[in-house]
């Protein structure tokens, strides 16, 4: 084969993408270094301002705020998302004749959109006509003449969004952990339960020890996306209420497109990148060692 | 012990369940039905007047339309693209090729959500916002995609190709003839899983789009739901409407793309 011709050819087949790549992920990447420099409107690039919007940003008392509320819905899903996950893939990987039901179940809400999940749960938590409290009350568990106000009380609202980004999201780490339980060998359980092993002993100490490199790749994933929550909660509560669930991202989107303030969004959002960034660099490690292989 | 067990897991999946049947339930219910108990919720009589009103009435179709287009699309794209240039990183030997896929990996630490920002201002220097354009364009550049495909094409038997070159086959017949057969599998777990994240979309349809024609579903159903307080049968049929193809698609793919979500880890 011709080196040459070989070349050229590498060149027209890359081209696409990297006309694309560059477009629209690099080039915005160096447009929001610059932004995040200049007091920037919506209409026009006014002044530069130098590093004066990351210092505000770190005087800003509704920034950290917004971050401690990402960071609180972080520390509020990830434990949960992963036990959960674990517990429904056990119960999916049972051999019975329910097994593709189960799997069916679990992760059919992960294909639903975030618009469709959020106003089911808005609608099933409302107080009065609400199915959930509908269904507390016909167990007796909430008395027929109170009301629980799921969306007007911060910690109803966060157990509120917890609950609804678990439904929606713990079917993709439960397949994940669902195909890691099957790549253990049945050889090895065979061989444990030959030497007395009883289920429970099983279960500690082949199935926990084997799902651990899975286990940490799934809460590095499951990190990084929720520092990326928005959505959910935007539809949910708003951010309400009075902003003690509002994200991150959703900051980032009022003081842009609100406030017409897209400098300060733009360096509030490289303060996130790096602190997913960071995150990213954590995995991309954590994998590299875990399967001493490419990082991906 | 194994009756508990199964009665757990039968409530979870029931659980799991409840909330999308009574979506369904509830749109065909008849609108200002009378709820004495949890049940009627769930029973009888039903009805398809809210969704010959919603369907009437509301742009629905369009924006269901709309998303059919933009997913495909960037479907479309996001496969062509991604599997060109990973057959370019993989197979074809070129100068710099280490440094170009250094590149395109580090992409994968670039999320879309701490961009949109400057996206919206160079889409909008690229007089995008507002069209079909700029909603497909900014996602069929996938680095997850191609570090994905290099992955599978890496994995061909070398030999096969040798011989292919050795036989005068030109490099576009290696590319179309065997790489891309041979790797159908990952090029479909990559298809489906690109079609349901851009079915569901949602930030960046939001900032992107401000004419109702050109909503897709997640952004135009929230415009809808206003206003109904007391009312659940309009908003569920709504729900319901806008779910039933993704729906489907799930029921028809499934074991494809739970082989797709188990391939390639979790994307969007």
């Amino acid at each position: 084969m011709n080196g040459k011709r070989e070349g050229m050819f590498a060149f027209l087949f890359l081209l696409p993408f990297f006309v694309a790549y560059v477009l629209f992920t690099l080039l915005p990447m160096l447009k929001g270094l610059q932004m995040s420099l200049y007091k920037w409107t919506l209409i026009a690039k006014l002044h530069f301002v130098g590093l004066d919007q990351y210092v505000q940003i770190m005087r800003d008392p509704e920034f950290w705020n917004a971050l401690w509320n990402t960071t609180y819905f972080v520390i509020l899903s990830t434990p949960t998302m992963i036990v959960l996950a674990l517990g429904l893939a056990l119960v999916a990987n049972r051999n019975s004749r329910l097994k593709t039901f189960y799997r069916s179940v679990f992760f059919l809400p992960s294909v639903l959109s975030v618009t469709v999940i959020s106003y089911v749960g808005l609608f099933m938590f409302r107080p009065y006509t609400g199915l959930v409290n509908n269904v507390l009350k016909w167990l007796h568990v909430l008395p027929e003449n109170k009301e629980i106000f799921w969306l007007t009380d911060e910690t109803n609202a966060w157990l509120v969004l917890v609950a609804v980004t678990l439904w929606w999201t713990v079917g993709i780490n439960m397949i994940l952990y669902l195909s890691a339980l099957q790549d253990i060998p049945d050889s090895m359980y065979e061989a444990a339960r030959l030497d007395g092993a009883t289920d429970r002993q099983l279960f500690w100490y082949i199935t926990l020890p084997s799902l651990r490199p899975i286990t940490s790749t799934i809460l590095l994933l499951q990190l990084i996306a929720s520092y990326k929550v928005f959505a959910q909660i935007w539809l949910i509560t708003k951010g309400g209420p009075l902003n003690q669930t509002r994200p991150i991202i959703q900051y980032i989107y009022e003081e842009g497109f609100k406030n017409n303030n897209l400098g300060y969004a733009a360096a509030m959002s490289y303060v996130l990148f790096l602190i997913l960034l960071i995150l990213s660099l954590i995995h991309m490690k954590w994998n590299q060692r875990a399967e001493g292989g490419t990082p991906a | 012990m194994k009756w508990i067990y199964r009665f757990l897991s039968i409530c979870l999946a029931l659980i799991f369940l409840v909330p999308v049947i009574w979506m369904l339930a509830v749109s065909v219910k008849v609108e200002g039905f009378k709820l004495d108990s949890v049940f009627d919720w769930f029973l009888p009589p039903y009805s398809l007047d809210s969704y010959k009103k919603v369907l009437a009435q509301t742009p629905l179709l369009t924006w269901t339309g709309n998303s059919f287009i933009v997913a495909t699309a960037t479907t479309a794209l996001v496969v062509l693209l991604s599997s060109m240039a990973a057959f370019a990183l993989s197979v074809l030997r070129f100068r710099f090729k280490r440094l170009v896929y250094m590149i395109v990996l580090a992409g994968l630490m670039v999320p879309g959500e701490a961009t949109i920002i400057p996206l919206y201002q160079v889409v909008k220097d690229l007089h995008l916002l507002d069209s079909y354009s700029g909603l497909i364009l900014p996602a069929i550049a996938s680095p997850f995609a191609v570090v994905v495909l290099k992955s599978f094409y890496d994995a061909l038997p070398g030999e096969l190709l040798e011989s292919a070159e050795l036989d005068g086959a030109g490099l576009w017949t290696i590319y179309s003839r065997i790489v891309l057969p041979l790797t159908k599998p990952a090029m479909s777990s990559i298809a489906i899983l690109t079609f349901i994240g851009s079915w569901n979309s949602f930030l960046w349809p939001y900032l992107c789009v401000s004419s109702s024609e050109l909503f897709t579903l997640p952004i135009g159903v929230p415009t809808l739901m206003s206003g109904y307080t007391r009312d659940y049968v309009i908003p569920m049929t709504v729900n319901s409407l806008s779910s039933i193809p993704i729906i489907l698609l799930f029921l028809i793919f499934e074991k494809q793309i739970v082989k797709g979500v188990s391939l390639t880890g979790l994307k969007g």
